[in-house]
């Protein structure tokens, strides 16, 4: 019996090393199949160690440590998902509790939710002169969508019984709201802010690669034009990391308001 | 019959027939509801007339889909009627308020609240002009009132079913209204719980003077017959009528265990037997 309940402890850990073999390994053998065109993971790992033994220096406009990028567009996501939560929450709690405004602004929605979000980058380069204003934008507009539609969801699934507590005891608009609606619909809208930010962190790179300067979406289009794959696969490895961690966040949050 | 003022104890069979003799506290009148489903207007109710007295305690029974919920809907102003009206307290009822409490069938608890803040937030909206001092006194009160002071700070999902339904019935009697509507209010407890909940509710009705009157839904002939003065049996819906009202003169205050012996409570019981279950037919059933 103890053997046995000694080997459940430590299965997560084998799958965590059976999947990293697994990894490894596939990486491997495409390395070897393209000769080494694709670094094979111990190159990579010699220029990874090497840009996180300096990850804050600043050589120029071009050559600036993998901290320096990544919190360049950690604070791009987060002001453009920041601003674009701002009015994702409480359109989404305005549609979700009126049946005139889901009519009016359902459509709206779902013309511009399919679309792209690099597609508003040149209304953002028109609007704010800049691009990095414009990266800021698309992060904006990528970050409505998911948060919006939960939101919504929310706020109309609210079961009766609670509705009849409202009405019964004849609470206010602003009882209603703080009490009734925010509450139940607190969960469903972080889902979607937690949807949201996971959506941005992929947008960003792509959006980078558009604006240039700074951050960790010109890094990997910067490698690629100075030919270094090492940094590149590095990159890739940072951002899944980075997004994970976003990811993982929320959901700590998530399970925090979760109501039996 | 006694001498005994109005405001003295109804104690006995003789007194109960004072209670006829109090202002009205509720009037149905001529009440229909329909609604609107896609296969057509479907009438819940037709035509019901009903008159309660104050500090009576009423049972509506019937099956289920008889309409008893519908027509204490239109009582509480959660429903509107299609055609008729009711007065309560001698104002047209045109939608809740506060002179009128409902316990709801299933608790309706706001999950996120803790008992303390599910009893505050209802005393808040219905006592604006109370300093917070006052309605927190307003809510202690209720609170120990049930025996639930010490499970204050716990959420609904922390408790047992009878617990919830107690923190809805404090919440309920905390708004301080003179009508209480109770919408199968003990139907989901068990049958132990449920007899310490009924013994629990005439406490405090008997703490309030008898004064509220209290109207319950239910399809628990011993129930209805232990809490009520009168039962008003309904007929099957659709267009459900009132098929009978059955007076229960038994004495107060009542003992649950003998007063199943008593030769009135089982006739009683035989005719509420007889007319929920008049069809002789057990494929009816």
């Amino acid at each position: 019996m103890k053997k046995i309940v000694s080997f459940q402890t430590y299965l997560p850990l084998l799958y965590g090393l059976g999947s990293t073999a697994l990894l490894l390994g596939a990486w491997w053998s495409v390395s070897l199949l393209t000769n080494n065109e694709i670094p094979t993971p111990l190159m990579t790992w010699a220029v990874f160690s090497e840009m996180l033994s300096t990850p804050f220096y600043d050589y120029g406009p071009n050559d600036k440590g993998i901290g320096n990028q990544l919190i360049s567009s950690l604070l791009r996501v987060f002001s453009g998902f920041g601003a674009g939560s701002l009015l994702a929450i409480p359109l989404g709690l305005l549609i979700g509790s009126s049946k005139i405004a889901f009519r009016l602004i359902n459509p709206i929605v779902q013309i511009l939710r399919p679309v792209s979000p690099l597609a508003w980058f040149p209304l953002g380069l028109l609007a704010f002169k800049a691009a990095e204003g414009a990266t800021v934008f698309i992060i904006f507009v990528t970050s409505l969508w998911p948060t919006l539609i939960n939101t919504a969801f929310g706020v109309a699934s609210i079961p009766q019984d609670h509705k009849n507590v409202a009405k019964a005891f004849g609470f206010s608009r602003w009882k209603y709201i703080t009490k009734v609606i925010l509450p139940f619909a607190l969960p469903h809208i972080i889902t979607g802010l937690r949807l949201s930010i996971g959506v941005a962190w992929m947008v960003i790179v792509a959006g980078e690669m558009l604006s240039g300067g700074v951050g960790i979406g010109f890094f990997v289009w910067d490698s690629w034009n100075a030919l270094s794959l090492e940094k590149i696969l590095s990159a890739i490895l940072i951002i899944g990391t980075v997004g994970l961690l976003l990811d993982k966040g929320f959901d700590w949050l998530q399970k925090r308001f979760v109501f039996s | 019959m006694t001498t005994h003022p109005i405001t003295a104890p109804i104690d006995s069979a003789s007194e109960f027939h004072k209670i006829q003799s109090r202002p009205a506290s509720i009037e149905v009148k001529d009440i229909t509801v329909s609604f609107k489903t896609p296969k057509g207007v479907f009438t819940a109710i037709k035509n019901i007339d009903l008159t309660i007295k104050k500090g009576e305690i009423v049972a509506l029974i019937g099956h289920s889909g008889c309409g008893k919920s519908t027509l204490m809907g239109t009582i509480s102003g959660m429903t509107t009627p299609t055609a008729g009206n009711v007065i309560a307290n001698g104002s047209l009822v045109k939608g809740p308020g506060p002179d009128r409490g409902i316990v709801f069938q299933n608790y309706s608890l706001l999950p996120w609240l803790t008992v303390y803040k599910n009893i505050f937030e209802a005393v808040d909206s219905v006592f604006k002009d109370k300093t917070a001092s006052e309605k927190r006194e307003i809510v202690e009160e209720n609170l120990k009132m049930v025996n639930l002071w010490a499970h204050k700070d716990k959420l609904p999902g922390q408790l047992s079913g009878g617990m919830k339904q107690r923190v809805a019935i404090a919440r309920a009697f905390a708004i301080n209204p003179s009508i209480l509507l109770l919408d199968e209010p003990f139907g989901a407890l068990d049958a132990l719980t449920k007899g310490s909940m009924h013994i629990e509710l005439l406490k405090l009705w008997n703490l309030d003077n008898r004064n509220k009157t209290i109207v319950m839904v239910t399809h628990d002939i011993e129930e209805a017959i232990f809490l009520s003065d009168r039962v008003v049996v309904m007929n099957n819906g659709p267009e459900a009528t009132i098929k009978e009202i059955v007076d229960v003169p038994l004495a107060r205050p009542r003992n649950k265990k003998e007063i199943v012996h008593d030769p009135e409570y089982i006739k009683i019981h035989d005719r509420l037997m007889g007319l929920l279950f008049d069809k002789f037919s057990i494929e009816d059933e």
